[in-house]
């Protein structure tokens, strides 16, 4: 069977999550880094219950009260102009 | 565009009369209807990829249609990653799908540009 | 800079109605969602009452923003908020257009689509159910000429109803095949049970069916174990509780889907290979809270599965240990538009409350707190059979949080 992506934005694929968890044993925030599925532009909305999901279920932990992968803002992709201004303004 | 309409729906009201909106699709002119969003007037078009991954070259299109994957990220009169699929259109307003990046250390890639030089090239190609 | 009274953050039933509570309370509010349209996932929504009548959430999001209008609402579409601060005892909140300052905020973003991830799901013409439930109801946009439905349960039984009403043609209601991620989704028993014990609330011929096995856990094996080979037809169209999609086919777009036949354990049983035409897909995998602004705010969470996830800890009066910050509507936990709505009234009268330290007002948020439970009980459409257990348990942990 052809393999699945798991997270859209980065093209991580689930044998590849596999993988890392086999030889790892990872925490979400690992899982994370060294894969970057999770880290692209949409911030996880996607992915993000299907990684809680992988980790659960291949390394058998419950899940956790705490939000496995922290949340960072900007929770949307912002811009530096809209930040601080597109300039317009001066 | 009104082929891909549902004009007539049993329950809603029927669709009403609307002012036509012309706007630009990767150079191609388009209508679509005041209120609709760049990805419905696409769709009304019958265009349904508006982006290729950056890396791999993948077809995209809309996923989740309301704001929340940014699958369906395009460049609107130079702005990018614009979600088509809650940006209303607008008159004469110039849409641009996303293109594959090029990756020139990799060796296996045939179909992207090796060097900054050949990408500008190919770029000036497709205009 | 001017400091509002409440910043509410989404225009959905939830959002809407708590901005008409503190209008009437004459407190200053705005309204903030980044979708081009007011009303935010009302929008779209067309379901069949027991009695009979048509729910349209379009007409219902009209209700709502005429009676906010009517009260001199401020309401900003197109504006998208990406941070919340804390700030001298008030927030700040962060937008793509400005900044603006509140004494409270009220978090009403909703809920996302959960996936059914199964190879080719990125090709385009692949979208979430709920995707193409707003471009037939709202945009009004066939999404394609013939499509099938990954995913059994409350979310895609209804929306496929809302597409073959729009003459959409569907092929069928399928499961996702067995991976780490679709799980529970793609267990035929785990599926047959879910219906089951919801089945006492719905209209739908989906859920009626479910029921007949509702009480008894031998009466679903047998129903699983003799499934029909050709589903169960609900309006027409088969749902297959022993046939999953193993792969989505096409190169530029989708072309087709791979269809298995699996055991009643969800294996798939070799050589059973059927290539099926159809020009779009649509995932159906459940909803989570959209939760990403509590947490960024400070909110604690807990793991609630009966709400769907992770929601931000809350009480009944949609207060959040985060002093001036409140949640309603989807985001504490999945349930039907009307409830987000009647909590959205609990909402805003709270945060009148805290502004006005008004006895009378007191009386107003018990009698809304009673019509968000009586709102339950009479929903006729429920995502999980355990809602009201998990209400309890999120409730808990909030009186747990302030008492140490």
């Amino acid at each position: 069977m052809r393999d699945v992506i798991i997270c859209r934005c980065e093209e991580v694929t689930l044998s590849q999550l596999e993988e890392i968890i086999k030889h790892h044993d990872p925490s979400a925030r690992e899982l994370k880094l060294r894969t970057r599925a999770g880290m692209g532009i949409c911030g996880g909305k996607t992915c993000r219950p299907l990684l809680d999901k992988v980790l659960q279920k291949l390394t058998d932990k419950p899940p956790t009260d705490d939000i496995p992968l922290k949340v960072q803002p900007p929770v949307r992709p912002t811009s530096l102009a809209q930040l601080g201004g597109s300039g317009d303004e001066t | 565009m009104k082929r891909n309409r549902i004009i007539e729906h049993p329950i809603l009201d029927q669709l009403e009369e609307r002012k036509t909106v012309t706007f630009q699709f990767d150079g191609k002119t388009l209508t679509g209807y005041e209120r609709d969003t760049i990805a419905s007037a696409l769709l009304a078009n019958g265009i349904r990829t508006l982006r290729r991954h950056e890396h791999s070259g993948a077809p995209r299109g809309i996923y989740c249609n309301i704001g929340h994957c940014f699958e369906c990220r395009v460049t609107v009169n130079g702005t990018p990653n614009v979600r088509a699929c809650i940006t209303p259109i607008e008159e004469n307003m110039i849409v641009e799908s996303g293109k594959q990046l090029p990756s020139p250390l990799n060796p296996n890639n045939e179909h992207v540009p090796k060097t900054y030089r050949e990408y500008m090239e190919m770029k000036d190609g497709e205009n | 800079m001017q400091k509002h009274d409440a910043v509410i953050i989404g225009a959905g039933p939830a959002g809407l109605n708590a901005a008409i509570a503190l209008r009437k309370h004459d407190l200053n509010v705005l309204v903030i969602d980044e979708f081009p349209h007011l009303g935010g996932r009302l929008l779209g929504q067309l379901h069949e009452e027991p009695n009979g009548e048509w729910w349209n959430g379009i007409k219902e999001a009209e209700k709502l923003v005429n009676e906010a209008k009517a009260l001199n609402t401020e309401m900003l579409t197109n504006v998208s908020v990406h941070h919340i601060q804390r700030k001298d005892g008030a927030f700040v909140v962060h937008t793509n257009r400005k900044n603006y300052e509140a004494k409270n905020v009220l978090i009403a973003t909703g809920a996302a689509e959960t996936a059914n991830p199964i190879p080719g799901w990125t090709l385009p013409g692949v979208m979430t159910i709920g995707a193409a439930q707003v471009m037939t109801n709202v945009h009004r946009v066939r999404v394609g000429e013939k499509g099938i439905v990954i995913g059994v349960n409350v979310l895609a039984a209804a929306i496929a109803r809302e597409l073959l009403l729009a003459g959409i043609r569907l092929h069928s209601l399928a499961l996702p095949i067995n991976n780490a991620v679709t799980d529970e989704q793609s267990h035929p028993k785990m599926v047959m049970e879910r219906l089951s014990r919801i089945a006492h609330l719905a209209p739908s011929p989906l859920l009626r069916f479910g029921g007949k096995f509702a009480k008894y856990k031998w009466a679903q094996n047998i129903a699983v174990s003799f499934y029909p080979k050709k589903g169960i037809n609900m309006w027409d169209v088969p749902i297959h509780l022993r046939k999953a999609v193993k792969e989505i086919n096409g190169t530029e777009q989708v072309e087709s889907v791979t269809m298995v036949d699996i055991t009643k354990d969800g294996e798939i049983i070799p050589g059973t290979e059927e290539e099926i035409p159809v020009d779009f897909v649509c995932i159906a995998g459940g909803l989570y809270p959209l939760a990403e602004l509590a947490a960024v705010v400070g909110v604690p969470f807990k793991y609630v599965e009966p709400l769907g996830g992770h929601v931000p800890v809350h009480n009944e009066k949609m207060e959040t240990p985060v002093e001036g910050v409140y949640v309603a509507g989807n985001i504490t936990g999945i349930e039907s538009a009307k409830v987000a709505r009647a909590q959205g009234k609990v909402a805003g009268l709270s945060i009148a409350f805290r502004m006005k330290k008004d006895a009378a007002i007191q009386k107003e948020i018990e009698k809304a707190m009673d019509e968000v439970k009586t709102t339950r009980d009479n929903a006729t459409i429920q995502f999980h059979p355990e809602i009201a257990r998990g209400r309890d348990d999120i409730h808990a942990q909030f009186n747990k949080y302030l008492n140490g």
